[in-house]
């Protein structure tokens, strides 16, 4: 009897040490350390805009946590800020490269090519070709660490850049650096950008909003191997069952709706931030600030605000006040001026609430 | 011991009859989406049956799909809670101990069956899905060109296509094996083979749940259900291994450890019955 009690622990031994190793083994290869350099910041900056060409493949995750008030006509968008998407990657450089958001019944693709995109829907069985627009739509390519990285550093000051640690993603060593806007509206807390110090790729960018813990939105690699990928996986040609479609054109869109625009002499300055010119933004809209601080203003007809102000009033965080209804979504702001009968405005960007409003009280035709 | 078991596996009538029930779900869809024509819209609905209409030769993949998350756990629980614990509740597990080849080997040809039954109903829903499916829906020609095209939107030969699906069929079966393990493991720890079934799929539910939980997040890689529908993944183009072979490691991970426990029980229990 003693004999068997004995075989019994040391046979739940063996099984308790084996479970334990496995339990560890993962934590121990997470805690492998990583080498924080001694790059400056601003070398690591000209690195990453430097990456656009660097060829890759790869596989990133985003997370977002962004629920935007938006009507049910932008739901693709408001999911991609709102929910986790997985994105596989082949990337020749700007204009080649494909993008597949992964899903557990199916994909969809888009193909870019010097000449425009292919976008392949598995479920719904089309592909779409679309010409490249100097304004659009956020899309997931947009959300790669690498895409996302280099446009929040694009217009970035070099006091505005620090170093941190450095941590490991997808396998590699990635290093530091903390982007903290100086414009006093900024609703972006911070920024903080890990890249590959070999390519300069940003392998994760993580946005945090004013004063939060956790991050807005998180994009990063899980998987990464760099070298160019072969051009038969860009390469598409739609299937012969597909429907083919074609996108409808972005810059006809935005040229219809400016000769409906109302006409409105925007100020030179809101908030403390400066007006600007974008490319493909039509006259009408007045894009303020720089960098990570962007403020955009828009004259609306005002049967077109009436949907807007339904939605933005039906969010649990808005504030109505005699100036209009604001809502915030982590670091972005959404702001409705409505005069009865009169041009509305919409303001959004990555401002305050309250830089929101005080941007408002600025514009032709608002009480202060 | 082996061929014994699986033997006594084969020829009992339940078996067959629970084989014949898990066939029935994905026929029974089949004809609905045949009489009906509506099929989930994208996005909704198991992965492959909204391509099924225009490709009928896709629905063994269907069918897979619909016995996957529920039915075909549910059986191999069964199955696998039945191996000791029936045993035990039929009064004949100490005579099959009585022969001279020891609880190890009798364990090890307890998860052989339990496996091979696995392989055979996969199998057979594989089968029964491809002969529905031609039959009732629109089935592409299969030449040596054509074999049909891939989640991604290119074109797959039928050699591609038949490696893939033998490939899905392996990853399926090799999916149903931590449940096998759980089954068997508390089929030694209870003399009910009810008991050591639902136990099984309690692991399941509470597996499928925490999956769909945002809390949940950080164990998610290491819940046995986390991977099972990865074998879409094998019908991307260029295909993606990460998730199938995560999948593959987390049931080799899974069995391993469960099978141990099991052996540490079972090797040093008292066997009365």
């Amino acid at each position: 009897m003693a004999a068997r009690a004995h075989g019994a622990i040391r046979r739940w031994a063996v099984v308790g040490l084996l479970v334990a190793t496995l339990l560890v083994l993962p934590s121990l290869v997470g805690a492998l350390p990583a080498d924080v350099g001694d790059a400056p910041a601003a070398e690591l900056r000209t690195a990453a805009l430097a990456s656009a060409d660097v060829g890759f493949s790869g596989y990133a995750v985003s997370a977002g946590g962004l629920a935007l008030p938006v009507s049910d006509r932008l739901t693709d968008v408001a999911d991609l800020f709102s929910d986790r998407t997985l994105m596989r990657v082949w990337w020749r450089g700007p204009t080649e490269h494909r993008v597949d958001v992964v899903t557990a019944a199916g994909e969809t693709d888009v193909h870019r090519d010097p000449a425009g995109t292919w976008t392949w829907d598995f479920e719904a069985g089309t592909a779409t070709r679309g010409v490249p627009a100097s304004l659009a739509l956020p899309t997931a390519p947009d959300l790669l660490p690498s895409s996302l990285g280099r446009r929040l550093l694009s217009e970035a000051h070099d006091d505005e850049l620090s170093r941190t640690g450095a941590r490991r993603i997808a396998g590699r060593e990635a290093q530091g650096l903390r982007l903290v806007p100086s414009d006093a509206a900024s609703s972006v807390g911070r920024v903080d950008l890990w890249l590959d110090p070999a390519s300069g790729l940003p392998l994760q960018v993580e946005v945090y909003a004013e004063g939060a813990e956790h991050a807005a939105l998180d994009t990063r690699f899980l998987d990464l191997d760099l070298g160019d990928p072969p051009s038969r996986v860009l390469a598409f040609t739609p299937p012969a069952e597909a429907r083919v479609l074609t996108a409808p054109d972005t810059d006809d869109l935005i040229a219809q709706a400016e000769q409906r625009a109302p006409l409105v002499a925007l100020p030179s300055q809101l908030a403390g931030l400066t007006r600007r010119t974008l490319d493909g933004v039509p006259p009408a809209v007045g894009v303020y600030g720089r960098g990570i601080t962007l403020l955009a203003v828009a004259p609306v007809p005002p049967r077109v605000a009436g949907g807007l102000d339904t939605t933005l009033r039906a969010s649990p965080d808005a504030v109505v006040d005699a100036q209009g209804v604001r809502v915030a979504a982590g670091p972005l702001g959404l702001m409705l001026v409505e005069r009865p009968g009169r041009t509305a405005y919409v303001l959004t960007g990555t401002v305050s609430l309250d830089a929101l409003a005080e941007a408002a009280r600025r514009l032709p035709g608002v009480p202060t | 011991m082996i061929a014994v078991e699986l033997r006594k596996l084969f020829r009992r009538p339940r078996t067959w009859a629970t084989i014949a029930v898990l066939n029935a779900l994905p026929v029974l869809v089949a004809v609905l989406v045949r009489l009906t024509d509506l099929v989930p819209r994208p996005g909704e609905g198991p992965p492959f049956l909204s391509a099924v209409l225009t490709n009928g030769s896709l629905f063994p993949l269907a069918a897979l799909a619909i016995v996957l998350p529920l039915f075909l756990p549910i059986a191999v629980a069964v199955v696998a809670g039945d191996s000791v614990a029936g045993e035990a509740q039929a009064g004949t597990l100490r005579y099959l101990l009585v022969r001279p080849a020891g609880r190890t080997l009798l364990l090890v040809a307890k998860l052989v069956a339990v496996v091979a039954f696995v392989l055979v109903t996969v199998l057979v829903v594989a089968a029964v899905g491809y002969v529905v499916g031609t039959t009732l829906f629109d089935a592409q020609p299969l030449t040596a060109a054509t074999g049909g095209t891939s989640v991604s939107g290119t074109g797959l030969t039928q050699q591609e296509l038949v490696g893939r699906t033998l490939t899905a069929i392996g990853y399926v079966v090799v999916s149903m094996l931590g449940v096998a393990a759980f089954g068997l493991f508390f089929s030694t720890l209870t003399d009910s083979p009810l008991a050591a079934a639902l136990g099984a799929l309690a692991v399941l539910v509470a597996s499928s749940l925490l999956f769909t939980l945002d809390a949940a997040s950080p164990i998610a890689p290491y819940l046995p259900t986390r991977y099972w529908l990865a074998f879409v993944d094998l019908f991307r183009d260029p295909i993606l291994w990460r998730d199938v072979v995560r999948g593959l490691a987390l049931q080799g991970v899974y069995v391993g450890v469960l099978l141990a426990a099991a052996w540490a029980n079972f090797t040093t229990k008292d066997v009365t019955s």
